[in-house]
C-alpha cells in the first residue's frame, strides 16, 4: 500500500523537479527545462519579500489574497494544482464522486503528521471542515455551502455528503477551504481570535511557521518530516529556512532583489520588468494568471448603464491592447471575460472585441436615441496607476463621442457605493482568480450574489451557471460556461473585462527557481540553493 | 512650579476626553463601512452580519462610545477590527521601532541644526552660510518619499553601503539594527533639520543684536564664550518650541518614511487602520498621539523656565 502511495506521490510531484536552468519568460505554461543529473543542494536560507503583511494565518478568517502566499507553505490541502492548473492529489490520494453527484469520497494519505506531532487522519478532516462551516464569521462557509455532513468511514477514508451536486467542490478544497489545521495546536492557543496571529506549527506543510512579528517579518522553517518527494524520490523541501519580509513599496522590494538582500519576489511593478529581465543576477518568469481586470457598470434600474447597449458600446470602443501596453506595462494578457487561459473552459478563439471599434460604438449609442452617452468613471484617490488607465480609457471613449467623467474618491467611499449599488457609472474591480472557472464567475454574475456589484440579472445566464455546477462532466460544463460567457460578455454584458493579470516570479540566480504557477503563489518546496 | 506642572497634568484629562469624543465621532461619520472593507475578497453576508453584531457595530454611537471609554479607562483599548489583535498589543509592538527612528532622527536633526545653524549665524554670508541656506531650501522642498527612494538608489543599490529598507530589532543584533536605521533616520531628519537650522540661525542673529551682547563684547570676553554662554541659551527659546512640537509628532510616526523603508512602526498601522476604518486602532493611536503632544508641550514650557529666569509660573515675580 505504501509503495502505491509512494508511486502516486512521485507521479503527482513529477512536475516539481528542481529546476536547474533559468526558466522561459513569456506566454502561458512557462516551465523551466528539467534539471540535469545534478543532485539538489539541501540547506540554505532565502529571504522572500512580500507585497504586504499576512493578516490571518487562520484559513478560516483569511480574506486577503496575500495570506495565501504563506498558507501554501505551512498548510497542506486535501488537493492542490500542478503548474498547468490541473487538480492533483495532495493529502487525498484519490477521490470519487457518486453518480448522483451528492457524495464525494476521499482516500487520504496515512503518512502525514502535523508539525506538532499529531497524526493527520479522517477525524482531522471532519473537524476542520466542520469548523470552517459552523464557526460564526467563517470566511470559508460560502465555499463549503454545498456540504451537508462529513462522515468518517475509516482513518483514511472520509465522505462528503452534499445538499446538491456541486462540481466546483474539489476545486474549492485546493485552497483555504481544504487546508488542514492541527486541532491540538488550535485548541492550545485558547482564544480563537488569537490563533490567527499565533498559528505556530499548526499545519502539516513543507514549512513550519515559527515566528510572526506584524509588519516586520515571518520565519518559516523546514518541516523535516514532510511527506513530499521530488521526482527522483529525494525528500522535500530542500531549503532550511525562509524569512518573509513585507515591503509595501514596490521600488524597495525590487531593489532588495537587485542588491541580493532578498532572493525571491512574486510581484514587481510593470515598469521594472525590463530591468528585471536584463539583470544578470536575476531570473524572471511571467505567465497569464487566473486573475482578471474589469470595469463594473451599475446596471440597476434608474442608472445610465441599465441600458445594455451602452455597456456594449463602451466595451466596443475600448482598445484593450493599448491599455495592456501603456496602462499595464504589458503585464498580463488581453481578455474579454471571466474564464482565464489556464481554465479548462477557456476558448482562445473567443475574441469578441479584438479591435477597438469606436464607429460601431457610436452607431450603437445613436440606436438608443437618448442623446450622447456620459457617465462617471470612479478611481480610487490613492491609486495613480489606475488613474493613468482611466485617462487612457477616457481618451479612447472620446473617439466614439462617449464622455467618461473621471471622479477620484477615497477607496472606502467607492467600496461603499459599490456595495450599496448606488455608484453612477463605471468603477474598476479586479479579482485575484480561482482555480475553477466557477470561482471566477458565479458569485460575480449570478443574480444577487455577493460580488455582483453591477446588479446584473439574466435568467438564461443564471440557468446555465446552475447547470454547469450540477454536472461533473467537464465537456458539458465547458459548453454551458461558453454559452453563458457569450451572453454576459457580448449579448447582455454584465461587465467590461479588460484582460487577465500576470503571475510573476523573480528570483536571484543564487537559487534554483521553481516553476511558475497561474495562481501566483511560490512553490518553495521545490526551491533549492544553486550549486556553487 | 510644582503647582504649575500639576495643574497642567490635570488639564490633560479633560482635553484627552474631548479628543476621544472628537475622533470617535469623526471616523464614524466618514463614509465607508469597516466590515465591507474587512471583507476584502470574501463577501459572505451572513459572516459579515455575525461579525457586525460581535463587534457591537450595530449599536448606536453613544452606546458604542460609552462601552469603549469604560473599557479604555480600565486599560482595555479593545481589539482591532481587522486583525482581532488587542489594540494595546498592536501599538506596544510597534512603539520601540517608531521611538527608535523618531528619537534618532530628532537627535540628528537638533545636533546638526545647532552646529551648522550657529556656525552659519556667526559666519554670516560666508560660503558655509550660503551652503547651509541652500541645503535648508532643498531639505524643506524635497518630498520625503523622493528623498528616501533617492537615498536607497544611491547608497543601497549603486554603492552597497546600507541595506535597502527593512529592520532588525535592537535586542537581536545592535550593529544590524544601526545599519538599517541610518537611511530612514537621515530621510526623516532632513526636513526638520532644515527648519531647525534656519530657526537657530535667525534666533541667534536676533540675539547678537541685543544690548547685553554689546556689553559682553565690550568686556573683552572671547567670541566662543559669548556665543555659547550668552547668546545661545537665549536664542534657543523659539527653537525649543519648534522642537517640542516635533517631539510630540514622533508617536504619530514617520508614515511615509516607514512605508518606503518597511520600518515596522506605528505609521503603517495608522495608515492601514484609517484606510480600513479600523475604529478602535485609530482611536487609540490618536489618543496616544494627543497625550504625547500634551506631554511634550508641558516639557517645553518647563524648559522655558530653565532657559529664561525671567519666566516664572509660580504666580509671583522672581
Amino acid at each position: 500500500m505504501t509503495r502505491i502511495l509512494a508511486i502516486l506521490t512521485v507521479l503527482a510531484l513529477v512536475t516539481g523537479a528542481c529546476a536547474g536552468t533559468p526558466p522561459s519568460t513569456t506566454g502561458g505554461g512557462a516551465s523551466p527545462a528539467p534539471s540535469a543529473a545534478a543532485k539538489p543542494t539541501y540547506g540554505g536560507t532565502v529571504t522572500f519579500v512580500l507585497e504586504n503583511d499576512v493578516i490571518d494565518f487562520d484559513p478560516l478568517k483569511s480574506r486577503a489574497f496575500v495570506d495565501r502566499n504563506i498558507h501554501y507553505q505551512i498548510y497542506d490541502s486535501l488537493v492542490r494544482i500542478d503548474e498547468t492548473g490541473k487538480i492533483v492529489p495532495w493529502l487525498a490520494t484519490k477521490w470519487d464522486t457518486s453518480t448522483d453527484g451528492k457524495t464525494v469520497t476521499f482516500t487520504l494519505r496515512d503518512d502525514v503528521t502535523y508539525h506538532d506531532g499529531t497524526k493527520f487522519d479522517a477525524d482531522s478532516v471532519k473537524w476542520n471542515i466542520e469548523r470552517y462551516i459552523k464557526t460564526a464569521g467563517s470566511q470559508r462557509a460560502g465555499e463549503l455551502a454545498s456540504v451537508d455532513t462529513v462522515e468518517v468511514v475509516s482513518p483514511t477514508t472520509v465522505k462528503f455528503n452534499l445538499k446538491a451536486p456541486f462540481s466546483p467542490l474539489v476545486a474549492n478544497l485546493v485552497d483555504r477551504a481544504g487546508m488542514m489545521v492541527s486541532r491540538k495546536a488550535f485548541e492550545a492557543v485558547g482564544n480563537p481570535d488569537d490563533f490567527t496571529r499565533k498559528a505556530f506549527k499548526a499545519g502539516s506543510g513543507p514549512f513550519m511557521l515559527t515566528e510572526a512579528i506584524k509588519d516586520d517579518h515571518m520565519t518559516l522553517e523546514k518541516n523535516a518530516s514532510w511527506w513530499g518527494k521530488d521526482k527522483d524520490g529525494n525528500k522535500l523541501p530542500y531549503l532550511d529556512k525562509i524569512t518573509v519580509k513585507p515591503f509595501t513599496n514596490s521600488d524597495t522590494r525590487f531593489t532588495n532583489l537587485r542588491t541580493g538582500d532578498a532572493q525571491v519576489a512574486n510581484k514587481i511593478a510593470g515598469k521594472d520588468v525590463p530591468t528585471a529581465r536584463s539583470e544578470s543576477s536575476l531570473a524572471y518568469q511571467e505567465r497569464a494568471a487566473l486573475s482578471f481586470r474589469s470595469l463594473i457598470p451599475n446596471r440597476a434600474a434608474g442608472f445610465v448603464f441599465s441600458e445594455k447597449r451602452y455597456v456594449k458600446a463602451v466595451s466596443m470602443a475600448i482598445d484593450r491592447a493599448q491599455l495592456l501596453d501603456k496602462g499595464y506595462f504589458n503585464l498580463g494578457a488581453v481578455g474579454y471575460g471571466t474564464i482565464a487561459p489556464s481554465h479548462f473552459a477557456f476558448d482562445a478563439s473567443f475574441k469578441p472585441f479584438e479591435k477597438a471599434d469606436p464607429e460601431g460604438a457610436k452607431k450603437l449609442v445613436q440606436e438608443v436615441a437618448a442623446g450622447p452617452l456620459k457617465f462617471e468613471l470612479l478611481v480610487s484617490s490613492g491609486d495613480p496607476a489606475t488613474l493613468t488607465i482611466a485617462t487612457l480609457i477616457k481618451d479612447q471613449l472620446q473617439k466614439a463621442d462617449i464622455v467618461a467623467d473621471i471622479q477620484q474618491l477615497e477607496f472606502a467611499k467607492i467600496l461603499e457605493l459599490q456595495s450599496a449599488h448606488t455608484f453612477k457609472g463605471l468603477t474598476f474591480v479586479g479579482w485575484s482568480g480561482r482555480i475553477d472557472p466557477d470561482g471566477n464567475t458565479y458569485d460575480h454574475i449570478y443574480t444577487k450574489r455577493p460580488f455582483n456589484d453591477s446588479s446584473y440579472s439574466n435568467a438564461d445566464v443564471d440557468k446555465l451557471l446552475d447547470e454547469q455546477r450540477a454536472t461533473a462532466d467537464q465537456e458539458k460544463r465547458k459548453t454551458a460556461l461558453r454559452k453563458a460567457e457569450q451572453i454576459y460578455v457580448v449579448d447582455d454584458p454584465a461587465r467590461i473585462w479588460l484582460g487577465f493579470g500576470a503571475a510573476q516570479l523573480l528570483t536571484s540566480k543564487k537559487v534554483n527557481a521553481p516553476p511558475i504557477y497561474p495562481d501566483q503563489i511560490v512553490r518553495f518546496q521545490f526551491m533549492s540553493m544553486a550549486a556553487r | 512650579m510644582t503647582q504649575y506642572i500639576l495643574r497642567r497634568l490635570l488639564l490633560m484629562i479633560p482635553v484627552a476626553f474631548l479628543v476621544t469624543i472628537l475622533v470617535f465621532t469623526l471616523i464614524r461619520l466618514s463614509p465607508g463601512d469597516p466590515l465591507v472593507i474587512y471583507a476584502g475578497e470574501e463577501r459572505d453576508p451572513a459572516a459579515l452580519e455575525a461579525l457586525r453584531r460581535e463587534y457591537g457595530l450595530d449599536r448606536s454611537m453613544p452606546e458604542q462610545y460609552v462601552l469603549w471609554i469604560t473599557h479604555a479607562l480600565q486599560g482595555d483599548l479593545g481589539r482591532s477590527l481587522r486583525t482581532r489583535q488587542p489594540v494595546l498589543d498592536a501599538i506596544v509592538e510597534r512603539l520601540p521601532a517608531t521611538l527608535e527612528l523618531g528619537i534618532t532622527a530628532l537627535v540628528l536633526s537638533i545636533t546638526v541644526a545647532l552646529i551648522v545653524g550657529t556656525l552659519s549665524a556667526v559666519r554670516r554670508n560666508s560660503p558655509l552660510d550660503l551652503l547651509a541656506t541652500g541645503f535648508t531650501l532643498a531639505g524643506v522642498s524635497l518630498p520625503n518619499f523622493f528623498l528616501g527612494l533617492l537615498l536607497i538608489l544611491v547608497l543601497s543599490l549603486a554603492i552597497r553601503l546600507f541595506p535597502p529598507g527593512g529592520y532588525t530589532a535592537l535586542r537581536e543584533d545592535v550593529w544590524d539594527n544601526v545599519r538599517h536605521l541610518i537611511l530612514p533616520a537621515i530621510t526623516l531628519a532632513t526636513a526638520s533639520m532644515a527648519v531647525n537650522m534656519r530657526q537657530v540661525r535667525s534666533s541667534l542673529l536676533d540675539t547678537f543684536g541685543q544690548d547685553y551682547m554689546r556689553t559682553a563684547r565690550a568686556k573683552g570676553l572671547s567670541e566662543t564664550l559669548i556665543v555659547v554662554r550668552h547668546a545661545l541659551k537665549n536664542a534657543l527659546i523659539p527653537v525649543v518650541t519648534i522642537v517640542g512640537l516635533q517631539v510630540g509628532a514622533i508617536i504619530e510616526g514617520a508614515i511615509i518614511t516607514e512605508q518606503i523603508y518597511s520600518w515596522p512602526g506605528i505609521g503603517k498601522l495608522a495608515v492601514d487602520s484609517i484606510n480600513g476604518r479600523d475604529y478602535p486602532v485609530v482611536q487609540a493611536i490618536v489618543l496616544v498621539s494627543a497625550l504625547s503632544f500634551m506631554a511634550s508641550t508641558l516639557v517645553v514650557d518647563v524648559l522655558y523656565a530653565w532657559l529664561d529666569p525671567r519666566i516664572s509660573y509660580s504666580g509671583h515675580r522672581s
